[in-house]
């Protein structure tokens, strides 16, 4: 069942025009929120803040800083949402906010194009290991784009 | 408007600018050939792309279209695509560590315990008032853009955990503070991999290379030139460092060229913030 009313959550991961949430659902109001717990936290300095936020001002998203999971879940409300859509994130952080917000308003991870698609997870550790494994599959794209 | 709804955030703006137009400005001067020859030196043609990669404005994806876009063959952006395979494995081992890539992955094989590195980042670092030209000179690159070459990262890394004896992760989250692309997977990590919690061996540096790479701009003008703390064989600063010998000459090169001829230590400039 698709979401018919949903919002978009932007996060620092997905800062650009091929996230894939605001790609499948151009219509949908985009929210991005400076995580002030965070900020505060690790005492981020002005120059990441200033670049987070010209990333933002590139995007059709509206910006506004504080408790991440309230300001979305509150963003939600106002258009009477029926769910958020975001894109996938490694950071846990991210992760904790993302399973709050769908604790409240079902919440769907949409997943961009990966950079290697590898038939089954590929051994981790070292990166010698990991590359055996990745780089014969990354570089198939490139005879396929020559 | 950043000043007022950021009052606790400390300095300015970076010169580096955010969004899709400056990315798009930065990915045409992509030149996989000349970044493989000429990468490891503080003016060599690296891509700058770093932040505008860990914030998803470009995609590793795209990046990687680009490189091939830019090669007339393989070997060209081989180096190159290697780096962005860098990064794919570290966002790939922060899945899997999760929170705890604040942990040291192993133990250290410095011959010191992780208890007697100093959990404070020493005010002189902070401050960058050490007396030694280049880190000085890194610490202000860091704050006033909030970029650095990956050597000159390498460099003070190794610095502050061999030579400073101060925890990684002190140096780490301060990197974070600043860094436009400050992400724990590719930065705690590789903090740990200078360290030797997530490596065979730690890395450390002599004068001779710290020269080589920085066009030995920094050292001309450095108050501390007839004292430095890194002019001495590799050999030497094994044995002032490490409280165990190091194997140094057992590890097979993993790339040519660059080499210094007074030490068999292989390039180490492999790793990637």
């Amino acid at each position: 069942m698709d979401l018919k009313q949903p919002i978009v959550w932007v996060h620092e991961e997905s800062l650009g025009s091929t996230n894939p949430a605001l790609e499948d659902y151009p219509e949908a109001p985009a929210l991005f929120v400076f995580d002030q717990d965070w900020i505060d936290s690790k005492h981020i300095s002005r120059k990441r803040l200033g670049f987070l936020y010209e990333c933002c001002l590139d995007l059709p998203v509206t910006i506004r800083k504080g408790n991440v999971v309230a300001e979305v879940l509150a963003f939600a409300n106002r258009y009477g949402a029926d769910g958020v859509i975001s894109s996938g994130a490694v950071e846990p952080r991210l992760q904790r906010h993302g399973a709050a917000i769908n604790r409240d308003c079902p919440l769907w991870i949409l997943d961009g194009e990966p950079f290697v698609e590898l038939p089954r997870a590929p051994r981790l550790g070292r990166f010698s290991r990991y590359w055996r494994e990745a780089e014969p599959v990354v570089w198939e794209s490139y005879k396929a784009s020559g | 408007m950043l000043e007022q709804e950021f009052p606790g955030a400390s300095g300015a703006i970076s010169p580096i600018r955010g969004g899709r137009q400056a990315a798009e400005q930065q990915i045409r001067k992509i030149d996989g050939k000349r970044y493989a020859r000429s990468r490891d030196h503080l003016n060599g043609a690296v891509t700058g792309l770093s932040p505008y990669i860990r914030h998803g404005v470009l995609t590793l994806a795209e990046v990687r279209d680009a490189v091939f876009q830019s090669i007339n063959n393989r070997d060209d952006g081989s180096k190159l695509i290697n780096e962005l395979g860098w990064r794919d494995f570290w966002q790939r081992m922060w899945q899997e560590l999760g929170d705890h890539i604040d942990d040291d992955q192993e133990v250290f094989k410095t011959g010191h315990s992780a208890s007697s590195y100093s959990r404070e980042l020493p005010d002189d670092i902070r401050d960058g008032c050490t007396g030694l030209a280049c880190m000085d000179g890194f610490r202000e690159e860091l704050v006033s853009t909030g970029w650095l070459h990956n050597h000159a990262r390498m460099w003070m890394a190794a610095w502050l955990v061999h030579w400073r004896h101060v925890h990684w992760k002190a140096g780490a989250d301060w990197f974070l503070e600043h860094l436009l692309d400050g992400d724990p997977a590719s930065n705690h990590l590789s903090w740990q991999w200078i360290a030797s919690t997530f490596s065979h061996k730690p890395y450390f540096f002599n004068r001779d290379n710290l020269e080589r790479y920085s066009g030995g701009n920094f050292c001309k003008s450095c108050s501390s030139a007839n004292h430095c703390p890194f002019d001495a064989s590799y050999e030497q600063l094994e044995t002032k460092l490490f409280a165990q010998r190091v194997p140094i000459r057992d590890v097979p090169a993993r790339r040519q060229g660059h080499r210094s001829k007074s030490t068999a230590r292989p390039n180490p400039s492999t790793q990637r913030f």
